[in-house]
Parts: structure tokens; sequence; C-alpha cells
């Protein structure tokens, strides 16, 4: 997994849900639960092991479920621009 | 942008404006901006303004682009329009104004400025309705549409003072937010008045057939917050500021959803 957030992006955690303010396209997003989760651990550099470990953790899926739930949401922040791939040192 | 010929009778003259507690003073040498300004803001006008001082020049200009852009650079900040352009040194206080002499653009100008530092002094300008009830002033989010004119026409007509139709504005001061006079409204075209009072609530709007006071979550009044904030600063930083400052508001003031009946002015006792 080499993505990183966008440096350009505010986010911050409000009455448990996290949101996302792209300033540059005007625009906001909304995430909670698992969503929340993986932006936060993505911040802190997490890998995608952590990140698989930390979904089991707090919602009680299996694993092969937090995987593809993260390969989903991943996808997604690409697609919207918020994460974008980092070549690897 | 062309600068306009100074008239031959040089003309002096000064004005100071204190609007949400920022003092903002623009001398000239040239009379129409002046001019303008002492009639769009009567009521906000201050002998004591102070804090930031624009030596202003009469440019002939159009408005596109007509959204302001505001740019932070260290600590020079510019605030442009096609028919306005400000730089203000913030750290000296002092700048200059390149303007239009018309009520239009030096509003635009205004709300970008006080906009700005609002947001760097913990608090917001909101597009929404304002009202005073017992000391304390109550807002009422909602975009076009929402009802915002239309509550404060029936406030108004009830007696209610309407702090703005349109757009209020908010500080955090001591602990606690407080909603200051605001020179800048709807379809009442008030000239407001200064004065502050501290934030009672707020209320997210929506027109019905009976008036009706419900709950309302926290994701759901920061959405309609953030939406409804006047902001021109697409900056990184002004983003952060937002969610900090919304992140406050959300702690510190009670959220409630307001339908309310257009029949009269009786939702005020839900208030």
């Amino acid at each position: 997994m080499n993505l990183q957030i966008r440096k350009d992006l505010a986010y911050r955690r409000i009455a448990g849900e996290l949101f996302i303010v792209d300033s540059a396209k005007a625009e906001m997003h909304e995430l909670n639960g698992p969503a929340a989760l993986i932006w936060e651990g993505l911040a802190a550099g997490k890998t995608e092991r952590s990140l698989i470990s930390a979904i089991t953790a707090e919602f009680e899926v299996d694993e092969k479920t937090a995987c593809e739930d993260l390969e989903a949401f991943l996808k997604t922040m690409q697609k919207a621009g918020l994460v974008s791939s980092v070549q690897p040192r | 942008m062309k600068q306009v010929k100074k008239a031959p009778d040089a003309f002096s003259g000064s004005v100071g404006l204190a609007i949400a507690g920022f003092g903002v003073e623009f001398k000239s040498d040239q009379p129409g901006i002046i001019s303008v300004l002492k009639n769009r803001y009567p009521e906000f006008a201050s002998a004591a303004a102070a804090g930031h001082r624009f030596e202003t020049f009469e440019v002939s200009g159009r408005q596109n682009p007509f959204k302001p852009a505001v740019v932070l650079s260290g600590s020079s900040l510019k605030i442009k329009r096609g028919d306005f352009e400000g730089v203000l040194d913030l750290g000296k206080g002092s700048g200059t104004l390149k303007a239009a002499p018309n009520e239009q653009c030096l509003d635009a100008f205004l709300r970008s400025l006080i906009s700005f530092l609002l947001l760097r002094s913990s608090g917001f300008m909101l597009h929404s309705a304002g009202l005073v009830k017992k000391g304390k002033a109550y807002l009422f989010l909602g975009k076009s549409g929402a009802g915002k004119s239309t509550l404060s026409k029936l406030a108004a007509a009830s007696g209610a003072e309407v702090v703005s139709d349109e757009i209020n504005l908010l500080r955090f001061e001591k602990g606690h937010f407080r909603a200051y006079g605001s020179p800048f409204w709807g379809e009442m075209r008030s000239d407001g008045r200064q004065g502050n009072w501290p934030l009672g609530g707020i209320f997210l709007l929506k027109k019905a057939k009976i008036n009706r006071v419900g709950e309302v979550r926290a994701g759901e009044a920061l959405k309609l917050l953030l939406r409804c904030l006047v902001n021109f600063d697409k900056s990184h930083a002004a983003a952060e500021l937002v969610l900090k400052n919304a992140s406050r508001l959300l702690a510190k003031a009670e959220f409630s959803r307001l339908e309310f009946s257009k029949a009269d002015g009786s939702f005020l006792g839900l208030i």
C-alpha cells in the first residue's frame, strides 16, 4: 500500500465523525465507522497489515472482509482525489 | 483596472468603521470611496476605529472575476476582485485599497476582509438570520430559500430586533460565543447597528405548516454550518481553522431545528 493523504486537506473528528475539507475544490467529505478509522490510520502512516488488524479489532469483522473493505475504501478515496500513490523509497 | 485621475480640488478625508469589534480606517485624497462608505455604513462609523488602516485610491474596474480571492503570504494579506485590490500588512496594520467607488464593490471588500479576520478570531461569518430575544442572540442557518428573510420580517413585525436577515458575525470571547451587529443584509436592506450579544443558540431553518423545534444531529448541524460559512480564503490554513472553530462552536452552542410557519411570528415563542 503506497498511498498517502493529500497534504492540502484539512480533517478533524467532530462529534464522532471525521470531516475532510478540500478547500481547493470547495468540497466537504464525511467519514464514519471503518472509513474514519482507515483515514486516521493512513494519516498516522500505518501499514496495510496494521490497518486490517485495527478494523477487525474495532468492528468485529473477519480479516477477509476487513481486507475487502480497506481495498474498496482506498479505491473510492483515490477516485475522489483525496489520496494519491507514492513511489516506494 | 485603471486609476481614476485625481480631481483638481483635492479632497482629503477619512472614515473609521467598527465591525464585529474590528476597526477599519480608510483614508483618501479622493471623495468617492469615503463618501460611499459614510453613506453605506452610518451605524458602523466609529471615530475610535483602529487596527487596520487603508490608504485608498479610486479605480474603475469590472466585477469580473466576481468571487474575491484572498491570499495570505507571510504577514501580507491580499484581497482581490475585478473591481478592487486590497493589500494589508497584518503586522503593521496598514495597507492600500484600490477600489471602485460604489457600494457593491466596497461591500464585497469588507465582507472578504471581515470574514478573514473573524476566522482568525475563532469566529465565523455565516449566511443566516439573526434575532435578539431577552438579551441573547439566536442564529438561523439556511441557504437561499430556507426562509431567512421571511423569518426575519415576521420577527421584526412582532417587535423582535433583527441583527441581520442575511449575514451574521460570530466571535469567541472569554470562553463564549457572541454575535455582533452586522452591516451586511439581504432583502430587508437595513443599516443594522453596532452591538453584541451572547449567543443563545443556533437553529437549522426549515419552512413548514406548523411551528416546531426538534433535535438535530451534530454531524447534520456541522454540514449546514460549513455550507453557510462565508469564507473566500481557500488555503489549507483556513480550512484547518474552519474545522477547529466549528468543533468549538458545536461544543459550546446549542443546535436545534426550527420548523416555522410563515403565517406569523408565533415561532418566537419556541425560541
